[in-house]
């Protein structure tokens, strides 16, 4: 089993960058997605094959030690500068703890299991969510699930609770 | 200690083409049929929702075990090596090739005709969609031209696709829907398809992948299949130039050989590992390998080259609705006359590419939380992109060759295969013809939407490849006959993409399917019971 990631820094860190409108509940169903996912998690998989590729390609080692050091290590700082847990910093100043390492990353998101940084990874796995994308667009895409042929082309429904545009 | 195992007809490969001939002798004939796969079985559809899962959180392939470790070769080739084959991963494009394919040397004066016409393989073109379960759309007859419709409803377009076929009008130029094997009706027992976009990985089972017909021909008691079983190389009669047997490792009993002895051998191994066998069963009546007395066998390699990119467009879509139906046209497949040669489709999709959510803005800041909504929406609210595609058809050159590479062998000590592309003079200059003119072509069409072509970019990746065994009536040119019979061996037949004399501007499976069933038409004729 892995070592399971602190959850409330996670959680402090999941309030300074996920988007204010989700909410605590909503933020909370992110953070929890997460970590199942994070769970569920297989170094050194098999991927899927490229095609017209020969060699067999497999996903990097184990990230989750990292990000569980990282955790930890935004406590420890926090402590040393502050005399306080990282959950106890205002947003802007939690925003500016986790600056430094995602300073190194972007323009894109990339791929959760691939964040050099676990607030990236937790973006990550966030933003190219099917529920990230109804938000975006304030419609019931509902990206990668199953569905009958009927109603192919209706415009997607609005979101209930808003967003979009 | 050897087994031996005997048939009327022995099949070399486990995939799709396999299964067209398999299915066809087993309907039409009582011969008993031996199917020969060195991989073993994959995810069952049962399994397949689970994997399609992993797919999605990790990227994990859905299709454990659909390799062997030590079985591949350098060059562009499929590494999937199980019973289905490639057409286990596939998305299920099934296009036709163009009446002009068969006959671009008549026409326009550039690469080879072929020794069949199109009127030759329609019938098997459709035999083929109604053993697969096609689900398409009519285009326009002088370029979609077909005898009989599809036998199902084309897949519904979406609202994205819609929206981007009211803009494909405006440019005139005709767009339809991609013909696919993913079921719009129950068919043959399968799903109809639940739109779940992950077409590599079907679910539902809506997609049609070649198991399906196996498991039905094997529950009918209708063929044995050996899979785990790597056919090593054809041994030929004492005396005669017939085939006799198929030697072959059995791989959970390496030191157990098996042979299999048929009256008639049909190789239906892919456009790589085809050749491969005929090259690796040399023998001193045949130094260079079966079936290659004119040295014409791991030649004429070939598969098309494309210029895909991305067009902005001034209209609200929503990406991740059905990514995995698009639009296609045929219109520049069937071009008329020509000043300069150039053939290739057109394909359509849906995308995200440049409103995808970000972590930095275009001056380099880091986004957080709801800065990062914002600058997404602000993308999304009243732009979007079309992803296209254009296949173009590439010349074939007789140097472009699978050999065997003596550096490179498996556990056993057989070399393996190495393929080197080469495309023909006549494409190498035509290219910057080729590609300009594309470029224009993507260009008219942004302008007819009110957009602009975001990026372009051109691949050399031979894909839908074919060839090494291509067909012909002349033996000194061609290995294989129209019917797949090798000129050299009259009990031995190849089938599908190894026999093709070019592979066009589409997806080659159902072109390399319809030959198969030409092939098995006339090995139904070959006295079996």
């Amino acid at each position: 089993m892995p070592v399971p990631l602190p959850g409330g820094t996670l959680r402090a860190v999941a309030e300074a960058v996920l988007p204010g409108e989700l909410a605590a509940e909503g933020r909370e169903r992110a953070v929890a997605a997460f970590e199942r996912w994070s769970e569920g998690l297989e170094p050194v998989a098999e991927l899927s094959h490229p095609y017209l590729v020969p060699e067999v390609r497999y996903s990097g080692p184990d990230p989750r030690p990292g990000w569980v050091a990282q955790l930890e290590g935004l406590e420890k700082e926090c402590e040393s500068r502050y005399g306080k847990g990282f959950g106890d910093l205002d947003v802007p100043a939690r925003r500016g703890m986790l600056a430094r390492p995602l300073g190194q990353a972007g323009p894109g998101l990339g791929s959760p299991a691939s964040a050099a940084h676990v607030a990236l990874a937790l973006m990550a796995h966030f933003y190219t969510s099917p529920v990230a994308t109804d938000l975006c667009y304030g419609r019931v895409i509902a990206k990668q699930q199953c569905r009958g042929l009927e109603g192919a082309l209706g415009e997607p429904a609005a979101l209930a609770g808003g967003g979009g545009p | 200690m050897k087994r031996v195992v005997e048939s009327d007809v022995c099949i070399i490969g486990a995939g799709i083409t396999a299964a067209m001939v398999a299915e066809r002798l087993a309907e039409r004939t009582s011969a008993s049929i031996t199917v020969i796969e060195a991989g073993g079985r994959t995810a069952s559809l049962a399994e397949r929702t689970r994997t399609r899962a992993r797919m999605l959180a990790y990227g994990e392939n859905p299709y454990p075990n659909d390799h062997i470790r030590d079985q591949t070769g350098t060059g562009a080739m499929y590494r999937q090596m199980v019973v289905g084959g490639s057409a286990m991963h596939w998305g299920g494009a099934i296009p036709r090739y163009s009446p002009e394919d068969f006959r671009i040397r008549s026409l326009y004066g550039v690469g080879f005709d072929w020794p069949i016409s199109w009127d030759d393989i329609e019938p098997y073109y459709q035999e083929a969609e109604e053993r697969i379960g096609a689900a398409g759309e009519q285009g326009p007859p002088d370029c979609d031209p077909r005898s009989r419709p599809y036998p199902m409803p084309p897949l519904p377009l979406s609202y994205n696709l819609a929206r981007m076929r009211e803009w494909t009008d405006e440019a005139g130029i005709p767009f339809w829907t991609q013909p696919w094997a993913r079921n719009t009706e129950p068919y043959r027992g399968r799903n109809v398809c639940q739109r779940c976009d992950t077409c590599a990985v079907c679910p539902t089972g809506a997609k049609y992948t070649p198991d399906f017909a196996f498991d039905q021909l094997l529950a009918a008691g209708r063929i044995d299949l050996f899979d785990r079983t790597l056919v090593r190389r054809l041994t030929l009669d004492p005396g005669s130039d017939r085939i006799a047997l198929a030697e072959a490792a059995d791989r959970d009993s390496p030191d157990d050989p098996v042979e299999f002895r048929a009256g008639t051998f049909v190789i239906a191994a892919g456009h790589a590992w085809s050749s491969h066998l005929l090259l690796l069963s040399a023998n001193s009546r045949f130094p260079d390998g079966l079936a290659n007395r004119t040295g014409n066998v791991g030649r004429y390699m070939t598969g098309h080259w494309y210029m895909s990119g991305y067009i902005d467009l001034p209209m609200r879509l929503y990406p991740g609705v059905f990514a995995n139906n698009s639009l296609l046209s045929h219109r520049f497949a069937s071009p008329g006359p020509l000043d300069r040669y150039l053939r290739h489709d057109l394909r359509l999709w849906e995308s995200n590419v440049g409103r995808a959510p970000r972590l930095t803005n275009d001056d380099g800041r880091l986004l957080w939380g709801d800065e990062i909504m914002a600058d997404w929406r602000a993308r999304t609210a009243s732009g979007a992109t079309a992803r296209i595609r254009a296949y173009y058809d590439v010349i074939p050159d007789r140097e472009s060759r699978l050999t065997l590479d003596r550096a490179n062998t498996n556990a056993l000590g057989d070399p393996m295969p190495r393929i080197d592309y080469r495309a023909a003079d006549a494409t190498i200059d035509l290219e910057p013809h080729t590609l300009g003119t594309i470029r224009g072509r993507f260009e008219e069409l942004a302008r007819a939407g009110g957009g602009a072509v975001r990026s372009t970019r051109t691949s050399r990746l031979f894909e839908h490849p074919g060839g090494g065994c291509r067909m012909g009536d002349d033996p000194v040119t061609s290995v294989v006959d129209r019917r797949g019979r090798t000129h050299d061996h009259e009990n031995l037949f190849v089938v599908g993409a190894p026999t093709i004399v070019s592979s066009g501007c589409a997806n080659g499976t159902l072109t390399f399917c319809a030959l198969s069933l030409m092939a098995a038409e006339e090995i139904g004729k070959e006295g079996l019971r």
